[in-house]
């Protein structure tokens, strides 16, 4: 994990090599520390956060007909013998790119817990913070000498909010957190400054400091300097979350709403080399009135998801770019009073699409009501070794916190085997 | 005059949720649509009555409006279509696909010889009830509500001197129709009928939910609910707008902060002087208020939504279609 070879530094290794001979090309590329570097390779991870909790009897299980079913259809999809709600049309024509999964029991049904558990891949212990998804994928997949970030997290609803942290990964992995406006605030050069005296004044400094580096020789002052390399790599790509720089064509596609904005960044973001992006899209918490609110809040994910995938897809993205759809958990199968649906961990859905899935499969299978899980039960901890998995990381690899080994994925975690390509 | 009291009197419990009901002024049956699709007769006369289903080309959806006509019931779903029966054998006689989204309402013509549905491709159609013909499809709603996300036709209703025909959405906008000639002839806003949360929730609820005629066809009763801080709930104050016509004065507007929720059925006295409401949030309510003054009279609950509601043709007794039950409420004037 300490054997800070970058991409630049392999492809440097290996351009050389290349000339001098092509077995010493093999020879670097069997090191441990290469290989790794050969698997982070460009992926990423785009996590459409269904905040609040989104019914999977409205989205990817449902079961029209029965007690609990709603009043939707299920409709058939690009994939023989898979059906998905009615709500979801445009997404059920693209279904050989995604994997199903409507097994989960992840138990918790509160709205804390829940985040913390899906966002975690494990329940909380006192004493040791754990890393967010986000978190873990900027250690395993960013670049130490990347100009973008390695963690945006987009968060612009009120209710549930919550930022994530890195944990024992350290602030480094901390998330770029956009929560007022699609732009980072505070990343753009004082207007007050020239662009001249501004590359002016960064050269100068990077005239010293460079040299400062040198002659110290101290960890922390390269540190100090990397931590700057950052910030000023971040103020120059601001430009990212500038939309109005997409084609209006393009614009159209992901629609007018602030998730499709939202999703349009996203896509500008791993495009750039971001590792994790999270778009959170609140709030699905639909104790009354849920067929109402999914079918405003479906009809979004539906545009989105669909322009975000064939976007991906179009240049060459998505074989790179695990696409997830997750919350806290899903909603009952029964109906309350006034024709909403409550908190349910017991048996519910997310997808994975892209990079690393076997498109058009599902797994795992509830009872005809959706009350139980019947077949392929899967934890949180399941599914974040499926994540890691698709990304080509080693899911059962460790962090050492102190003295004690922690597993990226929680102990006892399995891959689902089936949906990964 | 006002009733002098509102009493529950008989409550039948089902398993799934009852969405509309129509009744019969010569007996004591009653017709529901039902969350299992089905259609059910109901004799609230017996002991321990049974529903009975209606066979044949039966709703593929939730069941969400149903109107008697003469021995025929019509009945409409979120299946898009209407289904024609025949009381008597319990047997469809005819089905129409009527809409191409979900159908919300229906309601009958005074003449019986009509009726008129709303659904959300947002077109209000008025069709032949002997025939099946569709005679008109006219709309004044938008499909999108400001902030880019489907909008629903909810309420539809007409006149009782058959001149009018009003329609009623989710984002608060009525719409009157001349019932002969089908153009708009006026419309009303009620805003406060919709609730988008732009900040901490992102997205809407409310909605125009019931439409009545005043019995001189003179005034318009919206229904729908108020401004909704946790949209996660339907914990808005029940809300009532009354309009004069055709001018659209607002005269009374009301707000029940006791009890909470959407307006689903609105009925006027025989003699226009009290306004009787039933809706709810997870529980249901019945309210009755002076339809001059907005002062009120009786309030009753039950645990359950009222979807709909139907009385008798004393406006002694009335049945409420309820998230798995049916209610009687008895009034005395």
């Amino acid at each position: 994990m300490n054997q800070s070879i970058n991409r630049r530094t392999l492809l440097k290794a290996a351009g050389t090599t290349a000339i001098v001979s092509n077995m010493a090309a093999l020879n670097v590329l069997s090191q441990p520390s290469f290989a790794n570097e050969l698997v982070r390779g460009d992926k990423s991870v785009l996590l459409l956060w269904l905040a609040g909790g989104a019914s999977q009897l409205e989205t990817w299980d449902p079961k029209p007909g029965r007690p609990t079913g709603g009043p939707f259809a299920k409709i058939r999809t690009s994939i023989p013998g898979i059906e998905i709600s009615e709500l979801l049309p445009k997404i059920s024509t693209r279904l050989n790119e995604t994997a199903i999964i409507r097994s989960l029991n992840t138990k918790i049904g509160d709205h804390g817990q829940g985040y913390e558990l899906m966002d975690t891949g494990r329940v909380g212990e006192p004493g040791v913070q754990f890393p967010h998804l986000g978190a873990m994928i900027a250690h395993e997949l960013g670049q130490l000498d990347s100009r973008v970030p390695d963690y945006v997290s987009m968060y612009t609803s009120t209710e549930g909010r919550r930022q994530g942290s890195a944990g024992f990964l350290g602030a480094r992995y901390n998330p770029m957190f956009l929560t007022d406006k699609m732009i980072p605030e505070d990343i753009r050069r004082h207007e007050a400054i020239t662009d001249v005296d501004h590359q002016d004044r960064a050269a100068l400094r990077d005239f010293f400091a460079k040299k400062f580096v040198r002659d110290l020789a101290s960890p922390s002052v390269s540190s100090h300097e990397n931590a700057y390399e950052r910030v000023h790599g971040l103020m120059a790509c601001d430009y990212l979350f500038d939309i109005d720089r997409e084609r209006q064509a393009m614009r159209d596609h992901y629609g007018p709403t602030q998730f499709g904005q939202q999703c349009l960044i996203a896509r500008r973001l791993v495009e750039a080399g971001v590792p994790f992006v999270k778009v959170a899209r609140a709030w699905w918490d639909s104790h009354g009135q849920n067929f109402e609110t999914h079918r405003e809040l479906c009809a979004d994910l539906d545009q989105c998801m669909d322009a975000l995938l064939d976007d991906l897809k179009q240049r060459g993205l998505l074989e790179k770019t695990l696409v997830i759809t997750l919350g806290e958990f899903g909603r009952t199968p029964q109906i309350n009073g006034s024709l909403g649906r409550d908190h349910f961990a017991n048996a519910w859905s997310c997808t994975l699409s892209g990079c690393g899935i076997r498109g058009g499969s599902v797994f795992g299978k509830t009872d005809e009501d959706g009350q139980t899980v019947v077949e392929g039960e899967m934890n949180a901890g399941d599914l974040f070794a499926t994540i890691f998995s698709a990304l080509g990381i080693q899911y059962d690899k460790e962090y050492m916190v102190g003295s004690r080994p922690i597993p990226i994925s929680d102990f006892g975690s399995e891959p689902c085997r089936e949906v990964l390509a | 005059m006002i009733p002098t009291n509102l009493k529950k009197t008989t409550e039948w419990r089902f398993d799934d949720i009852l969405f509309c009901i129509a009744s019969d002024t010569g007996s004591s049956r009653v017709w529901f649509g039902s969350s299992d699709f089905n259609v059910y007769e109901f004799d609230t006369s017996q002991e321990k009555p049974e529903r009975t289903a209606f066979t044949g080309d039966s709703h593929e959806s939730y069941v969400t409006g149903i109107v008697r006509v003469g021995n025929t019931l019509i009945s409409c779903g979120y299946d898009r279509r209407m289904v024609w029966w025949d009381i008597e054998s319990k047997h469809s006689i005819r089905r129409v696909d009527a809409h191409d989204k979900w159908i919300r309402a229906i309601v009958a013509s005074p003449d019986r010889t009509r009726v008129t549905t709303v659904a959300d491709d947002m077109q209000c159609k008025v069709w032949e009830v002997a025939t099946g013909n569709l005679l008109a499809s006219f709309s004044d709603h938008q499909s999108m509500t400001p902030h880019h996300f489907p909008s629903m036709l909810y309420a539809v209703a007409a006149s009782p001197d058959g001149k009018w025909i009003s329609t009623g959405d989710r984002v608060g906008h009525v719409a009157i129709w001349d019932a002969m000639s089908f153009a708009k002839v006026g419309e009303i806003e009620t805003p406060i009928m919709y609730t988008w949360d732009p900040r901490a929730r992102r997205h809407s609820t409310g909605g125009i939910r019931s439409l009545a005629f005043s019995p001189d066809s003179q005034f318009l009763a919206v229904g729908g609910v108020g401004k909704i801080g946790n949209i996660d709930h339907l914990d808005g104050p029940a809300r009532l707008e009354v309009f004069r016509l055709p001018g659209g004065e607002r005269t009374l507007e009301l707000e029940d902060n006791k009890k909470k929720g959407l307006i689903e059925q609105i009925v006027w006295s025989p003699d226009g002087k009290w306004i009787l409401t039933a809706g709810g949030d997870n529980n249901g309510f019945v309210t009755v208020h002076d339809a001059d003054s907005g002062v009120l009279a009786h309030q009753d609950g039950q645990d359950g939504h009222i979807h709909a509601m139907t009385h008798d043709q004393e406006f002694s007794n009335f049945h409420a279609a309820s998230h798995q039950r049916i209610t009687r409420w008895s009034m005395n004037s």
